[in-house]
């Protein structure tokens, strides 16, 4: 037994044997009732990739059904502001799938018109090249789900001459130095790469400990496993929400041989971006 | 590992952090910009203001206030608090009663410095007490003294402050500083019109929507506290516009 700081008192895992296993074994069989429960919340928790016009699921993956050279992700808001803005506008981008997921933290939306607030995943496809294809990821996609959005995408043998770019955000206190964060830069660009990427980076790499988390961070490892070609940009910023420095922050990389040909119109761009980040700036009542 | 000495105010962690903290200086960052100049003759303040719900009364969203103001109006104190606005409101009313306090006992109107002061060990109070957390709150303080010298302080949640020439808090602050670093000159400020155009240029580097979502208050010496309405801050950013451009076409002639 242990006491928390609270005050309650816990049982604390014993890895020795106890006289209670006896007890314990039979404890932890499964009722029925259980494992209905268990089988329901699992298919809640199923990821679902659909054409959203039909509502149907698609048979394949994605990347199986759409081969492409060039695969573009943006997870969270401000890697899908700076996409909208600088990459989408270049051209015709039609829907070709979005995957729909439950969890605690999100449920993504159904309705055709989405706003910058809500939560989706939806997968676009260039009209004229088919060899580019977007994510623009903005639910969270929680440990248990994301192999089965990268099986869903990638499939369960990727192709190995595809480039895959992952843009995301993380706060800037989740970047590891013994500087305070007030004196960094913040918001910054970091790298971090897979094996098989030879291109240049477009700004330093992460420091050790360079570790990143969530979908991303599957991402790169799925990348890796499989010999894949892939490359993160991390923006470390102080903003999470969306904010017009930040998405600036994400620039560099338009320049790198991941978007050549996707950027035509660089201040028509700032212009839509300045249009996505004003729609929302309603004041919160607790910060002033 | 900052998690294991960072629940209680009270505990420094073996390399000498006080997390709670530096955790409440996070908390500024997520109010919105605000910038203080001081100019030889003016202090000008100015905070980015965003949009409020649609049934929400904007006159209950005020962010320039003044601490102290004398009977003729010429001494005035005006400050801004970022952060957590209940922390602001308290700390506010502590100021307010503070400068009424001084002026009874010793009958003159409290510096700038003293009310900064003040402020600042009351924020420090609240880094050493056990069971209460330190106030979200950053602020900048600006006014005259009786000798007629134009002052501003920035306090932070660690009950720290300092003068400054120009600063600013908030959101994207660092941005902001480094304009201000890059633009603050002695001829900028000599003129009252230019302190109160590079304020807004400041500004205008983090709000997104121009003029109209900024408030600015100043102060020139022996005048009262003058807060801009939205005509005249458009004006000021009509004529920054037109310089910039203007400043555009000559290094283009300059280039060809």
């Amino acid at each position: 037994m242990a006491a928390t700081f609270f005050g309650e008192v816990v049982r604390a895992p014993c890895r020795a044997g106890t006289e209670e296993e006896e007890e314990e074994e039979e404890g932890r069989r499964e009722t029925p009732e259980d494992r209905e429960v268990r089988l329901q919340l699992a298919r809640k928790r199923e990821v679902r990739l659909l054409r959203r016009q039909t509502k149907t699921c698609l048979e394949f993956s994605l990347l199986e059904k759409h081969p492409c050279s060039r695969f573009i992700i943006a997870i969270g808001s401000n890697a899908v502001a700076f996409l909208s803005s600088f990459v989408m506008n270049s051209g015709v981008w039609e829907e070709i799938g979005c995957a729909k997921l439950w969890n605690e933290w999100c449920r993504t939306a159904d309705s055709t018109h989405l706003s910058p607030t809500e939560a989706f995943c939806v997968f676009y496809q260039l009209k004229a090249h088919h060899s580019v294809i977007l994510c623009q990821c903005s639910c969270y996609v929680a440990e248990d789900q994301q192999y089965q959005w990268l099986e869903k995408v990638f499939g369960s043998r990727p192709r190995k001459n595809m480039q895959v770019t992952i843009l995301t955000c993380r706060h800037v206190t989740d970047y590891k130095t013994s500087e305070s964060t007030c004196s960094l830069p913040s918001p910054f660009l970091k790298a971090l790469k897979t094996e098989n990427f030879r291109d240049q980076t477009c700004c330093s790499l992460l420091e050790q400990p360079n570790i990143v988390h969530d979908l991303p961070a599957a991402v790169l490892s799925y990348c890796q496993v499989w010999n894949m070609s892939a490359v993160l940009y991390l923006c470390y910023t102080d903003v999470m929400k969306l904010d017009l420095i930040t998405v600036e922050a994400f620039k560099p990389i338009l320049s790198s041989r991941s978007f050549k040909g996707l950027v035509k119109n660089i201040p028509q761009s700032t212009e839509i971006l300045k249009k996505l980040t004003t729609t929302n700036q309603i004041q919160s009542n607790i910060y002033t | 590992m900052a998690s294991r000495y960072d629940r209680a105010i009270t505990v420094f962690s073996p390399d000498g952090h006080l997390f709670q903290v530096e955790y409440a200086q996070e908390a500024v960052k997520k109010g919105s910009t605000a910038v203080g100049i001081r100019g030889t003759n003016i202090v000008v303040l100015g905070v980015e203001k965003k949009s409020v719900a649609k049934l929400q009364d904007e006159r209950t969203v005020r962010k320039i206030c003044a601490l102290d103001d004398h009977v003729c109006m010429a001494f005035a104190v005006i400050t801004i608090f970022i952060g957590l606005t209940a922390d602001a409101r308290v700390v506010i009313n502590r100021a307010r009663v503070e400068c009424q306090s001084h002026k009874l006992t010793v009958e003159d109107p409290v510096t700038v410095e003293y009310i900064t002061r003040f402020i600042a060990t009351l924020k420090q109070k609240y880094t050493q007490s056990n069971g209460r957390r330190p106030f979200g709150i950053s602020a900048l303080i600006v006014g005259f003294d009786d000798d007629g010298i134009p002052r501003l302080y920035q306090t932070d949640p660690s009950g720290t402050y300092h003068a400054w020439k120009a600063n600013a808090i908030g959101r994207s602050a660092k941005t902001v500083r480094e304009f201000l670093e890059k633009n603050y000159t002695e001829d900028a400020i000599a003129n009252d019109n230019e302190a109160i155009k590079l304020a807004i240029r400041a500004l205008l580097e983090v709000v997104q929507s121009g003029g109209k979502n900024i408030e600015l208050a100043i102060i020139r010496r022996n005048q009262p506290l003058k807060m801009f309405n939205a005509k005249e801050i458009e004006l000021q950013v009509t004529e920054i516009e037109k310089e910039k451009e203007e400043a555009e076409k000559r290094k283009s002639k300059k280039s060809t």
